[in-house]
């Protein structure tokens, strides 16, 4: 914090300066060349305020924490990170304002973007444009980097992919319908394209792995809908014996607990999508035992000593255990710190991006081994897609059971080539 | 579409009952939020675009004193009381400036209003999800009506919702304080000038309405999810309910809200596609008909 | 038809004085690049442009009219999704696309303002809203076409018209530059016009502008057509440089935004909107830099604003030079400024 503080304040004064003396309100200044900076600036764009805030705050957190920790190790060749975080209050147009003055104004040479959705396609064209190397560190749209006609040379993602979650998250539920017989499926996910297109891609799966799961109806609540009496009383009338849901975060809390009101959960299994973010999972109350629920964070997930670290040292200053964007900005962080090794520190976006491509990171989230950057398409491959079931009480969510990777890209591969990407 | 979902469910006891319970659940709440800005509107004739903030204020008072005293009760009074005295200060120290002045004026001090709460209960509380949670008194399994299921606490809420509103219709039109009120929104002068204190009226009424936002704030606390911004929904619903209703008509909240409330709960069942549609188009039918809504007074 | 009554503003009513201005502007705007070559300065007044567009066609409704809509954005929003629609097609030339986005908006806002402008005072802002909110749920409901709430991906390309490279950021920064000071005088003649005079009545009595044979009706649907198509081109400019269209444009923040961009200005002179955008997007720009808190920053400077000068800025001015002439010179007659408020 203290770093980023001080270095955006020099150099805003001297555009507030500037800005006094010529009338016009932003010169900024031109770049340090970037040899001989003693810090390495990284932009990050994200949203820090209105509903969704703790996506920016927590991401923000994380990549503090990796700043600090690369930095106390002596950085980059000597030279330290430094974070420049800006709010883009979850506008898009906002969002590529502030990337390229970001990158322009702010002399950062590196990009890890923090927004959601629409917010990182806009970043994206951005970097089309000003191709500084750029990490996508919380748009799960499978569409951003497998669609080859979106693909920038010099952009990755490093977060989870929607449609990896689709098949570890069908395979699951097909086995536990098997197990328990469970034939009858309603959906209840937010309306809009995410929450459909996700919805849609579990359902595919599972049906693949499980021909026997029928969908008997599907409730559409809007996202940041406060009340979900009318989808939840639908649920009651249909009685399914399972659902599937893709809400997330403040939405999710709200239904968990007006559905505990009910007691909805009692004979029905509920898989979701996005119930194992921590802060959801401890903002909610009453969490009823058994839920089932994809990974999104977990300390004791995969089972290794600096993923627990990781989590004690977030806390340390986020003050709340890590969110799902918190593994995912800690990670790209770690990519970075080794690609700039790899290049001696020059932050040229080709020379960064060709060494990013297939890179091999032993990240603390990795499930087997390493994390990979995949070279052909820029999105990781390797970090926890298991699904897991609740407790009442912490660690909130235990039993994880994984999917092989194999498996897994095996699909996706299929899936890309039915539309058409590959 | 699917009609004959909706006439299956519309001849089963539990089914009706379910849904007719999801409808007052939904619109109650709703109706809460609503008379307190229809009532600020009636008589100040001030559109109080900072209604939605008030709500979330209410429900962070509301989490915040239970989280200290454990107490329900307590929770509910210091959502409802804080809120209204909150809404007094506000309009002495800057709503009173503006009055009389264009309604884009009173549009810009709300919306500086609503930035300086969001901002303020993200500074206070942080950006992470906070739910008050449910008293144990109601932690209770849903009572059954005629084979339909409805929760104990949504129970409590309608009840509440409903004694606020019938507090509020009675008080108004049954009291004398309720005549001067009347009075007071078609001629203040001539209230002025019988020697009753205008200015504490105004501060009065528009700490009224701030109650009923904070209650129903606090209403939801245990329900719904409180995050910095969680007015704007609710307001835009409010404003939905307010222009069907008619602007200033509590009457008109009521049956606005109902309508709204059954429009989701048996939408859902009946034409699950269409609802957000369906209150879309009865807003602008009611707008094309007639404007001053269902039970508005025609402008003058 | 008689002009209302006359509002003098600092641009005299002489359409070679507003012609002569107009291209010191131009000059002006086109010289900064050259002074001040950062990136960023162009960057933030291409954001001014297409903001200052919305913000200025919105006051020919708002302070021209007397019709507070609430839902200009929709326009800004139609003219993004035309234009990055058709661009993508990749079948038509940059300017064809402006001229289609322009007139395909121009169509929607008469359709939508032939039921609007039919109601009065804040029925008629509801009515906006609504239908603002109905094409805000089009764009993310309609994935196929618009991306739903994914905006509209892979980038928009821009093809070189006549030689120019819109690729260049300095070109496309000139081209913007052009458009939006054409776009300002185009609204500046409407409002000196003789329609300009008869809206201005309608303004403040419509009674009488009925008395006199006005079609009230068909003159407010007139400038609504007109503001929407301009707003439009505020959003083909937006498009054109972030490279994309989003729902966020066509949300009620949005329009929210442009009423504020007004009332912090000023619209009772011409060129107040433009004063209030350049208020707010300077804000706007620093705060964001300085700190996360920027909502109560700018909600209290706007409560500064409105508590202390009690208008907006360049009224503040205004009045401000307009009380220092007329106590220079006394016995000149002044135009007492009208403060209309509006009853609700």
């Amino acid at each position: 914090m203290g770093t980023k503080r001080t270095g955006a304040r020099a150099v805003s004064r001297r555009q507030v300066l500037g800005g006094l003396a010529a009338g016009a309100a932003i010169t900024g200044f031109p770049h340090i060349a970037g040899a001989q900076a003693k810090a390495i600036r990284v932009g990050m764009p994200t949203i820090l305020s209105g509903r969704v805030a703790i996506l920016g705050t927590s991401g923000r957190a994380a990549v503090q924490l990796a700043f600090r920790q690369i930095n106390e190790a002596g950085g980059i060749g000597g030279r330290t990170l430094e974070l420049v975080d800006r709010d883009s209050k979850g506008r898009p147009d906002e969002a590529a304002k502030v990337t390229r003055d970001l990158i322009n104004n702010d002399g950062c040479e590196i990009i890890i973007d923090g927004e959601a959705s629409s917010g990182a396609f806009a970043v994206h064209e951005v970097i089309r444009d000003l191709p500084v190397l750029c990490l996508h560190t919380c748009s799960e749209t499978s569409s951003l980097s497998a669609d080859p006609k979106l693909h920038v040379k010099t952009a990755f993602r490093c977060a989870r992919q929607g449609i990896h979650d689709a098949v570890a998250g069908g395979t699951y539920a097909a086995r536990i319908a098997k197990e328990k017989g469970l034939k009858r499926w309603m959906t209840c996910s937010p309306d809009y394209a995410y929450g459909r297109d996700n919805t849609a891609e579990f359902l595919e799966f599972a049906k693949i792995f499980e021909p026997s799961v029928e969908v008997v109806d599907q409730v559409w609540p809007k996202l940041f809908a406060p009340d979900y009496t009318e989808s939840i009383t639908k649920i009651l009338q249909v009685k399914p014996q399972a659902i599937y849901s893709a809400l997330w975060g403040g939405d999710l809390v709200a239904f968990i607990e007006q559905s505990n009101l009910y007691r909805l959960f009692a004979n029905i299994g509920f898989f979701s999508g996005g119930l194992g973010d921590p802060p959801v999972l401890t903002a909610i109350k009453q969490l009823p035992p058994g839920l089932n629920t994809a990974y999104r964070y977990n300390r004791n997930y995969p089972a290794k000593p600096a993923n627990a670290a990781f989590a004690d040292g977030f806390a340390g200053i986020a003050k709340h255990e890590p969110t799902n964007w918190a593994w995912q900005c800690y990670t790209a962080c770690l990519f970075i710190a080794e690609a700039l090794k790899r290049t001696n520190g020059s932050t040229e976006g080709a020379r960064l991006a060709a060494e990013l491509k297939g890179m091999k990171l032993a990240a603390p989230f990795a499930v087997d081994d390493a994390i990979t950057m995949r070279d052909t398409d820029h999105t990781i491959i390797g970090y926890p897609v298991a699904w897991g079931r609740t407790v009442p009480k912490a660690p909130y969510v235990e039993d994880f059971s994984g999917v092989d990777w194999a498996k897994i890209v095996e699909l996706e591969t299929q899936w890309k080539k039915g539309k058409g990407y590959a | 579409m699917n009609l004959e979902a909706l006439a299956a469910c519309l001849s089963s006891a539990s089914c009706a009952v379910t849904q007719v319970s999801t409808a007052l659940i939904v619109g109650m709440l709703l109706f809460l939020v609503t008379s307190g800005l229809s009532l600020i509107f009636g008589v100040l004739g001030i559109v109080n675009f900072a209604h939605g903030a008030f709500y979330m204020l209410g429900a962070y008072l509301a989490f915040t004193a239970y989280a200290l005293s454990g107490s329900f009760l307590l929770a509910m009074a210091a959502g409802a009381l804080g809120v209204a005295v909150f809404g007094v200060l506000f309009e002495r120290l800057i709503m009173s400036r503006v009055y009389g002045r264009d309604i884009l004026m009173q549009l810009l001090v709300c919306y500086a209003m609503i930035l300086i709460l969001d901002d303020g209960v993200k500074l206070l509380y942080g950006g992470e999800y906070r739910m008050m949670g449910m008293p144990d008194a109601f932690a209770l399994p849903p009572v059954e009506i005629a084979g339909g299921f409805v929760p104990g606490y949504y129970l409590f809420m309608v009840g509440v919702a409903l004694a606020a509103g019938l507090a509020l219709w009675l008080g108004i039109n049954r009291t004398r304080l309720g005549k001067i009120i009347r009075a007071l929104a078609i001629n203040p002068q001539m209230v002025g000038a019988l020697g009753i204190n205008t200015t504490l009226l105004y501060a009065g009424v528009f700490g009224l309405g701030s109650l009923l936002a904070g209650m129903a704030g606090a209403l939801a606390a245990p329900i719904r999810t409180l995050t910095p911004g969680m007015g704007v929904s609710i307001l835009i619903e409010s404003f939905i309910v307010t222009v069907i209703g008619g602007m200033g008509s509590i009457a008109g909240a009521f049956i606005a809200a109902l309508l709204i409330g059954f429009t989701r709960a048996f939408g859902a069942i009946g034409f699950p596609l269409f609802v957000d549609g369906m209150m879309f188009a009865i807003m602008a039918l009611v707008l094309i008909v007639k404007p001053s809504g269902l039970l508005g007074r025609e402008a003058a | 038809m008689r002009p209302g009554p006359l509002r003098s503003g600092l641009l005299p009513s002489g359409l070679l004085r507003d012609l002569a201005l107009a291209l010191a502007a131009l000059a002006v705007f086109l010289a900064v690049p050259v002074v001040f070559p950062q990136p960023a300065l162009r960057d933030f007044l291409i954001y001014f442009f297409a903001y200052g567009l919305l913000a200025m066609s919105l006051n020919l409704l708002v302070g021209l009219t007397g019709l507070v809509s609430f839902g200009h954005a929709a326009y800004f929003a139609s003219g993004a999704y035309v234009f990055g629609l058709l661009m993508q097609s990749g079948r038509v030339s940059i300017p064809v696309a402006t001229l289609a986005a322009v007139g395909g908006t121009a169509i929607l806002a008469l359709v939508i303002g032939a039921i609007c402008v039919r109601l009065k005072e804040i029925y008629f802002s509801f009515i906006t809203l609504a239908f603002q909110m109905f094409i805000h749920s089009i764009i993310v409901t309609w994935v196929g076409l618009t991306g739903g709430d994914q905006g509209l991906r892979g980038g928009i390309p821009r093809p070189p018209i006549l030689g120019l490279d819109l690729n260049d950021a300095r070109t496309l920064y000139g081209t913007c530059v052009v458009v939006f000071v054409v776009c300002i005088v185009a609204m500046r003649q409407v409002s000196q016009s003789p329609f300009g005079y008869t809206l201005r009545m309608i303004r403040d009595n419509p009674a009488r502008a009925n008395f006199l044979g006005v079609n009230v009706v068909l003159m407010k649907l007139g400038i609504f057509v007109f503001a929407g198509a301009m707003a439009s081109i505020g959003g083909v400019l937006l498009a054109l440089f972030v490279s994309g269209a989003y729902p966020e444009f066509a949300f009620w923040t949005t329009s929210g935004e442009a009423i504020f961009m007004i009332m912090l200005g000023g619209m009772k002179l011409f060129l107040g909107p433009l004063v209030g955008t350049l208020l707010l997007q300077t804000l706007n720009h620093f705060v964001t830099i300085y700190t996360e808190y920027h909502g109560l920053v700018l909600g209290s400077v706007i409560l500064l604003i409105v508590l202390g000068l009690r208008r907006g800025l360049a009224d503040y001015l205004y009045d401000w030079l307009q009380d220092r002439r007329a106590r220079r010179a006394p016995s000149a007659p002044v135009p007492e400024p009208v403060v209309k408020s509006r009853p609700v």
